[in-house]
């Protein structure tokens, strides 16, 4: 809402002209000033001017030689190449001396042997709008030799104002003069009505058919108009309003929409085919013609009027070309309808075609205001356009609308304001905004009008009463909870965050939108996924089932912008539609950690990059976080979906399977556009990040220790795994195993592993017997399991 | 090495007439010490004392001669044959020492780097800055004595919007700012959370006031990727419920919290705003952290001296009443920020598209 200083000021005699105080103002009633706007007049010497001759000049058929009287001596003898206007036609000059917008300076000069001394301006050249096709031609009654300024509200300050889906009644000048005079504690005037009227009822039948989409009706028909023009102090505050100038019939209905908060409309009355209007909801395959000749589709929850023709206007929205106001027209229907914001806001949406009314219907517009606003229109229509206007107003009310009272404990007020809102002062704020209040001590009866339809509850009574009271006299006070901090969970979850980081790797966030492909990449069953209704495309209408998508796409990204080598990792939500999805519950969307890795992995040294990442380090990485988390994180050579089906493990961590780690199919890196292996490790959250006991403490012993190596043939059948677990298991004096060497050997292809045992008593210095014994069960474990001893150091 | 080494027994007449005596071949220690000083590598040292003091050494050879000596001269020959070995031995020693000062101080002359340059790198992560902003605001909340809640991003349309006093007819409600699912019964209606503000109505089902918690995460609205909207981000709901909750407690919190995040002198301000579920409400600005109360030049605030920062309010009656509360007995604040928002001000970001490119370009240069 675009609010001109100088017009406000017809309702309203502020105590102040200064912008930053009157912007304040509008920003603690809660109507945001999003900019400030400053006009002036932005040329200097132009004054108003009467046409006295107009002549032509020889051999020059584009242009005419003109005097006019600019309130001096003599007349100036001036060229001018428009054609809309002729001798006696007030207009703006530029004096010889004059700049105009664009630091354009007018001079003297001779165009073909004839002097010119200064220029008759155009609307465009005095940058007060778009139009070209001729110069201003001003009132009869302009005072001659004036400053064409003073024709003109300037200067003037234009605020800007983002105004709250609840409060249509500030989507109007007077009603924003309603809430700056509470704010400054002074009187508003709304503008005096006199109407005058001849004897006559409109020949025009009205009905609704349709009171669930319209509330009221109320038109009055003015006949013998002359279209044209609107006088220039209109075009100049719909201008500063943002409104585009039309016709005088246009600019009234639009003026007076600035002016109320009431949209109104104009239909051309002689070209209501069978002077009948009806409001009713469209029916299939009806269409509408617009004003910019295009076709729109309408649809059954469209609500039209229609004539004996059909559809005439879309409801609230938008004019049909069929009964719009032309250059002919005489006879004018001037209509003040209220429609149900709801249908306004979804024909509006659904046709693409939100206007300044719309704006307003959808915040829901007062049907008390109609008639006020119908006589205002007609009373301007009439002044600026001639015509006269008939007495017997059309007035079809659907719903009617009616105050209401609210009771407002003065207790409720305190308990959300706090101390110092008794009785008296809430109801002195309140009667400030033009509420009718009524107090004891205990409670205030409240009459809300009708267009503050926002007021419905005490509490919007309270909000009202914080408002005037100025958001900045609060006290600033700090509760706090009884007691706070973070779960188990949610530290532990930032442990393992810290150790992620620790490893080398970043945290990405991805969206979790994923075409049906990349859902399937990895195993999404279509069956359990869950799709986006509305998507913002067609191909990102599934919600993820694995982060990977995600992490793919970005270590892609960085390889191609240039990284070495890449690590990420994304903790996020991904979704399951559950199998009784029509339970009412949530689809289930658990947390999961996922890895994606891909070149160079762990420290470089000069020249020397660090191995590629490939499955053994997703192993790694899953040990180093059971390691950290104090978990035990089992494997099992596994298949899944989009994995490499000989380099993945399926995790599992007390007994249940949480997740993946190894590579990623080299059929789906190939997809991805990567080079190269991906090692990704993909898991669930809840868990890893569980609360675990408190380790007790396992001795530290001070003995010393003994290391030997033993190496096993190990069948193709056995994990290599189990067998050192075996081993392991197998030494009550074992502090620590580590797998140094895996191979096959070249010839045989036997499988060979060779690990490093470290032995430490707790209590005594380890003899040759306790090492010997402790080999001997480790070898007799390994062999159970098939394993044979290769050799030993 | 044992303390006897420093010790080195004067060689005296009676000793060496003693030794003859006894017929013991042993070297003189004193005539040893000039080739011991001509030595110059540890090596070498280790050559000569294998020859004196090793198992083919005179010395050696005495001590195993030493059984076959008559029973009267044993004590004596092998007290001799220790004074003269610990006397090589401490000679030996106090060469070495000298030697491993030369040799060390050779070798790390020699072994220098050039500490300017990185031979090495060792990779660190980073937290997104997202979710360093979370943990910060988190941990300021905490301090306060609030709990982290969580909830579920794909929701019941109940508690996006009818638990939180949404009209039916709002537009928050449309296809075009709302993501819904394809899921569950008609009556059941799920979409995607428009913003984090359902944890509210869930944790306060689950739980008795008092309350006090924020609630991180994503929500989602049907917005096309430009510079300064995404369809998924990330939001910090707050939300306190007790017996004697004011206007004056949201409006000290949110002071607090923004002199923790921006600067100590921080100023906040609350305009009036529209909120379905708050009421009052408001929209909450902070005074500029990067100029003094609006310079036309600063390209944080551009000249205004507030930043736009969070909606707030006080919870609305109608809100209590959906999750089984008494309005009459409790009052309520809660505000919800912007993530993005928080974090494009404070560190100057340009467009919000960088929090989801993932390029490590970008992630890295926040450390936190
Ligand atoms: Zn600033």
């Amino acid at each position: 809402m675009r609010v001109s200083l100088r017009w406000l000021q017809d309702y309203i005699d502020l105590p102040t002209e200064d912008p930053a105080e009157i912007g304040r103002a509008f920003d603690m009633l809660g109507h945001a000033v999003e900019e400030t706007e400053t006009f002036r007049a932005d040329w200097t010497s132009v004054v108003i001017g009467k046409v006295l001759t107009v002549d032509g000049i020889p051999n020059a058929d584009k242009v005419r030689v003109t005097t006019v009287d600019v309130g001096e001596a003599e007349p100036y003898q001036i060229i001018c190449g428009a054609w809309n206007f002729d001798a006696g036609a007030i207009v703006p000059v530029a004096l010889p001396g004059a700049v105009l917008p664009g630091d354009f300076k007018i001079g003297s000069r001779t165009i073909r042997g004839v002097e010119s001394h200064g220029m008759i301006c155009s609307a465009r050249e005095l940058g007060l709008g778009e139009e070209a096709d001729g110069i201003m031609v001003l009132a009869d009654d302009a005072p001659i030799g004036e400053p064409f300024e003073t024709l003109l509200e300037l200067p003037d300050v234009v605020f800007d104002l983002e105004v709250t889906n609840n409060r249509p009644d500030v989507m109007g000048m007077v009603g924003v003069a309603r809430e700056l005079a509470a704010w400054f504690d002074v009187d508003y005037r709304p503008p005096v009505i006199e109407l005058a009227t001849v004897p006559g009822e409109p020949d025009l039948a009205i009905t609704i058919t349709a009171p669930d989409g319209c509330n009221r009706f109320t038109a009055r028909e003015v006949r013998g108009v002359t279209i044209g023009p609107s006088p220039l102090w209109m075009q100049d505050r719909l201008r500063k309003a943002g409104v585009r100038s039309i016709s005088n019939i246009v600019d009234v209905t639009n003026y007076v929409m600035m002016e109320t908060g009431h949209p109104l409309h104009s239909f051309d009355a002689d070209r209501i085919e069978g002077g009948v209007l009806d409001v009713r909801w469209s029916t299939p395959g009806e269409t509408l013609e617009t004003l910019d000749g295009s076709t729109i589709e309408l649809t059954p929850e469209d609500l039209v009027i229609v004539d004996e023709a059909g559809p005439t206007s879309l409801a609230a929205v938008m004019g049909g070309a069929r009964s719009e106001v032309s250059d002919a027209t005489t006879r004018v229907l001037m209509e003040a309808a209220s429609w149900n914001p709801p249908t306004v806001m979804y024909t509006s949406r659904r046709h693409d075609m939100r206007s300044e009314a719309s704006a307003r219907f959808e915040r829901g517009v007062d049907p008390n205001l109609a008639v006020m606003a119908d006589d205002r229109a007609c009373q301007l229509l009439v002044a600026i356009a001639g015509g006269e206007v008939l007495e017997s107003q059309i007035d079809i009310v659907a719903n009617a609308f009616s105050p209401i009272s609210i009771d407002l404990a003065v207790r409720d007020v305190e308990r959300f304001l706090g101390e110092g809102f008794d009785a008296q002062r809430c109801a002195g704020l309140l009667r400030r905004l033009d509420l009718e209040v009524s107090a004891t001590d205990e409670t205030l009866t409240v009459i809300v009008p009708t267009y503050r339809r926002d007021l419905t509850r005490p509490v919007d009574l309270i909000e009202e009463i914080a408002r005037l009271a100025d958001f900045d006299t609060f006290d600033s006070t700090v509760p706090t909870g009884p007691v706070g901090g973070l779960t188990p969970d949610q530290v532990r979850t930032r442990r393992l965050q810290t150790a992620l980081r620790g490893m080398g790797l970043s945290q990405a966030i991805n969206l979790p939108f994923v075409s049906p492909e990349e859902l399937a990449a990895f195993g999404g069953g279509i069956g359990e996924v869950v799709s986006v209704r509305n998507p913002l495309r067609d191909d990102q209408s599934k919600l993820r089932q694995s982060l990977l998508p995600g992490l793919l796409r970005n270590v892609r990204d960085n390889l191609n912008r240039g990284a070495r080598s890449v690590g990420l990792y994304e903790m996020a939500r991904v979704f399951y539609a559950r199998p009784w999805a029509d339970d009412g519950r949530v689809p289930d969307q658990p947390n999961r950690l996922a890895v994606a890795i891909a070149g160079p992995f762990g420290p470089a040294v000069l020249g020397r990059a660090a191995a590629a990442a490939d499955a053994e380090v997703a192993l790694g990485i899953v040990s180093a976080i059971a390691d950290r988390m104090g978990v035990e994180i089992g494997r099992t050579a596994a298949q899944p979906p989009g994995f490499h089906p000989t380099r993945t493990a399926e995790l599992d961590l007390n007994g249940q399977a949480v997740g993946y780690a190894g590579e990623v199919h080299p059929d789906v890196v190939a997809d991805y556009e990567i080079d190269g292996r991906v090692a990704v490790v993909e898991m669930e959250l809840a868990p890893l990040v569980a609360p675990v006991a408190a380790p007790l403490m396992a001795p530290v012993s001070n003995y010393p220790h003994v290391e030997f190596d033993l190496s096993f043939d190990v069948p193709p059948a056995l994990a290599g795994g189990d067998l050192v677990d075996a081993t392991v298991k197998a030494s009550i004096l074992l502090e620590r195993a580590d797998v140094f060497d895996d191979f096959v050997h070249p010839e045989s292809g036997q499988r060979s592993i060779a690990v490093r045992y470290r032995l430490r008593a707790p209590d005594r210095t380890l003899e040759r017997e306790d090492i010997d014994g402790q080999r001997d069960a480790m070898v007799a474990a390994a062999a159970a399991l098939g394993g044979t001893l290769r050799g030993e150091s | 090495m044992t303390e006897e080494n420093n010790q080195d027994p004067e060689v005296d007449l009676d000793a060496k007439l003693e030794e003859m005596m006894l017929n013991l071949r042993l070297p003189d220690p004193a005539d040893l010490q000039d080739e011991i000083d001509g030595i110059t590598s540890s090596e070498a040292l280790a050559e000569f004392e294998k020859k004196h003091l090793g198992k083919g050494s005179s010395i050696a050879g005495e001590m195993r001669n030493l059984g076959r000596l008559p029973q009267d001269q044993r004590r004596e020959a092998g007290r001799r044959i220790n004074e003269v070995r610990q006397a090589v031995q401490g000679r030996v020693n106090e060469r070495q020492e000298a030697l491993t000062v030369q040799e060390r101080a050779a070798s790390m002359a020699a072994e220098g780097i050039d500490v300017t340059v990185d031979h090495r790198q060792i990779p660190i992560g980073s937290l997104h800055l997202i979710q360093q902003v979370i943990d910060e605001v988190s941990d300021i909340f905490t301090g306060l004595g609030y709990h982290v809640a969580d909830g579920p991003e794909a929701e019941l349309a109940w508690y996006n919007f009818d638990a939180l006093n949404t009209p039916p007819d709002h537009p928050g409600r449309l296809e075009s700012d709302t993501m819904y699912l394809d899921y569950g019964k008609p009556e059941d209606e799920m979409l995607l959370r428009a913003h984090t503000s359902p944890v509210q109505a869930r944790y306060m089902e689950q739980n008795p006031p008092p309350v006090y918690i924020v609630s991180p995460g994503r929500a989602y609205r049907n917005d096309t990727i430009d510079a300064s909207h995404l369809p998924v981000f990330f939001q910090i709901e707050g939300l306190a419920v007790d017996e004697n909750i004011k206007f004056s407690d949201l409006k000290g919190t949110l002071e607090e919290f923004a002199r923790q995040f921006f600067a100590p002198d921080t100023v906040v301000r609350l305009r009036p705003h529209y909120f379905p579920f708050t009421e009052p409400s408001a929209e909450v600005d902070v005074s500029c952290f990067n100029c003094d109360r609006g310079e036309s030049s600063c390209r944080v605030c551009g000249g205004s001296g507030w930043l736009e920062m969070l909606g707030c309010g006080m919870v609305d009656p109608a809100v209590f009443e959906a999750v089984g509360y008494d309005p009459d007995a409790v009052t309520g604040f809660a505000f919800g920020m912007g993530v993005e928002r928080l974090a494009m001000v404070r560190h100057g970001i340009d467009s919000i598209r960088h929090f989801i490119d993932n390029d490590l370009r970008f992630l890295e240069q926040f450390q936190g």
